[in-house]
């Protein structure tokens, strides 16, 4: 053990951190890919339809299957698309989508970068995503893309409002950016996580993250029906595997955030409770894991239930009902925190 | 065009532009296009470019014996064959001056119904499809499907059933089959409450359809609107009641209405009539087997059949619709012409048109659905 921890201090540093993205880059990829597979085979169940059977047991292997056949695809290039721009949005929108895990603390101490402002890199490499969203429709030249990045850009733009100030309360309650520290503040019980006193911030916030996501009922910007695909319609090959891995990617994000911000991470839901002792044993991260996926499944449901909203309905909500919501609660949490109201905001 | 010949062409600056609208785009049914000039996302003008299904039907009947056309009928409208059959068969027999079996007007019913509730369900699961909520569809499919197996025991077809010929049925139907088809009614009535909280009261659905595409009671009648796109703007009139064919005298039914008008207020009409068609399927089950005789009247060669010379005009409501058979017969063994009056072609042309004028693009595919448009039934 003491030379395996020898041979890693050995390492250069550059090395270790390779290593380290790696070790998180991998399973996301994995996950994102399984990702696929559970939104085909529940979507599937829920419309009455088996869903993927062919490859491998019960279709285990089609996205591995799907994997390759996009990888061997050409990449088609429109005649009138700029070249440069056309080829480098979907990178612009698959970096930020991986690179915004850098912060994200998967337990107590297993975290790539302890980033004090880990919170408002997140906002930040979250909102980088539209650019290639937008660029990727300009880069087109057709009137379909086009319309989808313009919905794409005003839907995101709006609804990161009502997630910044989701956000802002949350900063207010915990008292720190820190991921880790947010997720400290929830200690206690299940009563201890934010999702209740900041209860209306919490399905606001996991609302804007669908929509931001551009997942349905708010994927106005791919709309199938209305615009065929949006701002990817062109796309093929690895190009467009790049926006649907970021598509994921993002969207398991915003369940995880969603988990760790108001579901108090990795802590145990049994903390406080008689239960407390026979589930100590189990990781935090599994606690992480399982939160997740609730919110994970939630996406899946969303898209076989809820038919599209309409473009100014959903910009509405935004706009007339979210933001509202948060600004009124981002003042009764400056008002319970100063006034050290417990057991929320003793901090 | 290489790119660097490529040049934009100079234009004043404007927010329109045109759109190309299908006939390739997962909007919209079948082969069908529009070109639809916009200003941002706000419809300016919709032209209905029709043509991609066309199949010559018309034509091609004149072409073929009386008897060969009832094959070649059901093809008009894929999701609603059976009117088609029946009411081309209809208009033989009226030309001919056959008094068809009381028993054949009974099956002839019960296939009309049956095939309502299959359209039905395939009309609002994709009309929610274009909202981008698959499910709905899926489910309908599903259970249309059952009903397409009754189809299939019945008459040996899925789809096109050629059931029906001037003078009758072919056959009379399978032993038992009535109860098989009262457990499939008995299904799809319980099915009906999972639909509603689906889809027919989802919010986000009503918000959706409501006043999107709406029309007014007068606009539907100078347009030439029938069945349920009619009765959603409030009139109760439907051609089973108001001009009664085979036994739907002897069968007692609601004309549902709804006062909206709008695409909401057609998929509500819609729905009611699914509870509407299996009432009359429980009716035509208790009164068949009281019914006995032959399915079919005696009729001549059909293969040097020369139906007396005359023209008719022969009317059926059809799950999009009043359906309309204009034959003219010179005395030959070939109609000299037939006219199909789909009710598509008023509903996909003239009437979408003039609806997607200030919607938003979203819902031109929305309202195509919601009017239960079969191109088709435009492209004979």
């Amino acid at each position: 053990m003491s030379m395996l921890i020898d041979f890693w201090n050995w390492l250069p540093v550059i090395i270790q951190i390779v290593i380290k993205i790696v070790v998180i880059v991998l399973p996301l990829m994995l996950m994102v890919a399984y990702y696929t597979l559970l939104e085909r085979k529940v979507i599937g169940y829920m419309q009455i339809r088996i869903g993927p059977n062919r490859v491998g047991f019960k279709g285990s292997l089609q996205p591995i299957a799907d994997a390759m056949k996009l990888m061997f695809k050409e990449i088609v290039l429109p005649t009138k698309a700029n070249k440069f721009l056309f080829l480098i949005a979907p990178m612009l929108t698959l970096a930020p989508a991986l690179a915004a895990w850098a912060v994200f603390p998967f337990d107590e101490t297993l975290v790539l970068a302890d980033v004090n402002a880990g919170l408002l890199y997140v906002l930040a490499l979250t909102s980088m995503g539209v650019y290639g969203v937008i660029i990727a429709g300009w880069a087109t030249n057709s009137k379909y893309a086009f319309l989808g990045a313009m919905r794409s850009a005003a839907q995101i733009i709006s609804y990161e409002i009502a997630m910044g100030f989701a956000l802002v309360a949350v900063i207010v309650a915990a008292g720190s950016l820190n991921f880790g520290d947010i997720v400290r503040a929830q200690q206690g019980s299940a009563a201890h996580w934010f999702w209740l006193p900041l209860f209306p911030l919490f399905i606001v916030y996991f609302i804007a993250g669908v929509a931001e996501t551009n997942r349905a009922p708010f994927d106005v910007a791919e709309g199938e029906s209305e615009i065929v695909a949006g701002f990817h319609v062109e796309y093929s090959g690895m190009a467009f595997a790049a926006f649907f891995l970021a598509e994921y990617a993002n969207m398991i994000l915003i369940s995880a955030l969603t988990a760790l911000m108001f579901l108090g991470g990795w802590l145990s839901p049994f903390e406080g409770t008689f239960a407390e002792s026979w589930f100590a044993w189990v990781p935090g991260f599994f606690w992480l894991l399982a939160k997740t996926f609730v919110f994970m499944f939630m996406l899946l449901w969303f898209r076989a239930t809820f038919p599209r909203y309409r473009y100014d309905q959903i910009m509405r909500l935004g706009w007339k009902v979210f933001i509202p919501i948060t600004i009124v609660w981002i003042l009764v949490v400056a008002y319970a925190v100063v006034n050290k109201m417990p057991w929320w905001f003793n901090t | 065009m290489r790119p660097e010949n490529y040049e934009a062409i100079k234009q004043p600056p404007s927010n329109e532009f045109e759109l190309n609208f299908g006939p390739n785009h997962p909007g919209i049914e079948g082969n069908y296009a529009f070109r639809v000039k916009l200003n941002g996302d706000e419809v300016l003008s919709a032209r209905a470019d029709a043509g991609y299904l066309h199949r010559g039907f018309e034509k091609l009947m004149e072409g073929r014996l009386w008897i060969q056309n009832i094959a070649l009928v059901p093809r008009i409208c894929v999701p609603d064959p059976v009117p088609m059959e029946v009411c081309y068969s209809l208009a033989i027999e009226e030309l001919c001056g056959l008094e068809i079996p009381e028993r054949a007007q009974w099956l002839r019913v019960m296939q009309l119904e049956m095939s309502r509730l299959a359209a039905h369900l395939f009309a609002f699961g994709g009309h929610a499809a274009t909202t981008g909520m698959y499910t709905p569809m899926f489910w309908g499919v599903a259970d249309r499907d059952l009903i397409l197996d009754r189809f299939e025991e019945l008459t040996g077809g899925r789809v096109y059933s050629i059931y029906n010929i001037p003078g009758g049925v072919r056959r009379d139907m399978p032993d038992g089959f009535l109860d098989r088809l009262g457990a499939l009614l008995d299904y799809l009535d319980s099915r009906l409450p999972d639909y509603d909280s689906l889809f027919f009261r989802n919010q986000v659905f009503i918000r959706r359809a409501r006043d999107v595409g709406a029309m007014t009671q007068e606009q539907a009648l100078k347009w030439g609107v029938t069945g349920p796109n009619l009765r959603a703007t409030g009139l109760a009139f439907d051609v089973r009641r108001d001009d009664p064919y085979l036994a739907y005298e002897k069968i007692d039914f609601d004309v549902v209405t709804q006062p909206g008008g709008d695409a909401l207020s057609r998929n509500l009409v819609r729905r009611a009539e699914l509870k509407q068609s299996i009432r009359i399927l429980r009716q035509v089950i208790k009164h068949l087997p009281s019914v006995k005789g032959a399915v079919r009247c005696p009729i001549p060669n059909p293969l040097a059949w020369n139906v007396p010379a005359g023209e008719t005009y022969t009317r059926v409501e059809s799950s999009k619709g009043e359906l309309a058979y204009y034959v003219v017969s010179n005395g030959g063994d070939k109609p000299y012409r037939v006219h199909v009056r789909g009710p598509s072609s008023m509903h996909a042309v003239q009437v979408l048109e003039k609806l997607a004028v200030g919607s938003r693009l979203e819902d031109i595919a929305q309202i195509m659905f919601s009017l239960d448009a079969c191109p088709p039934e435009v492209d004979r």
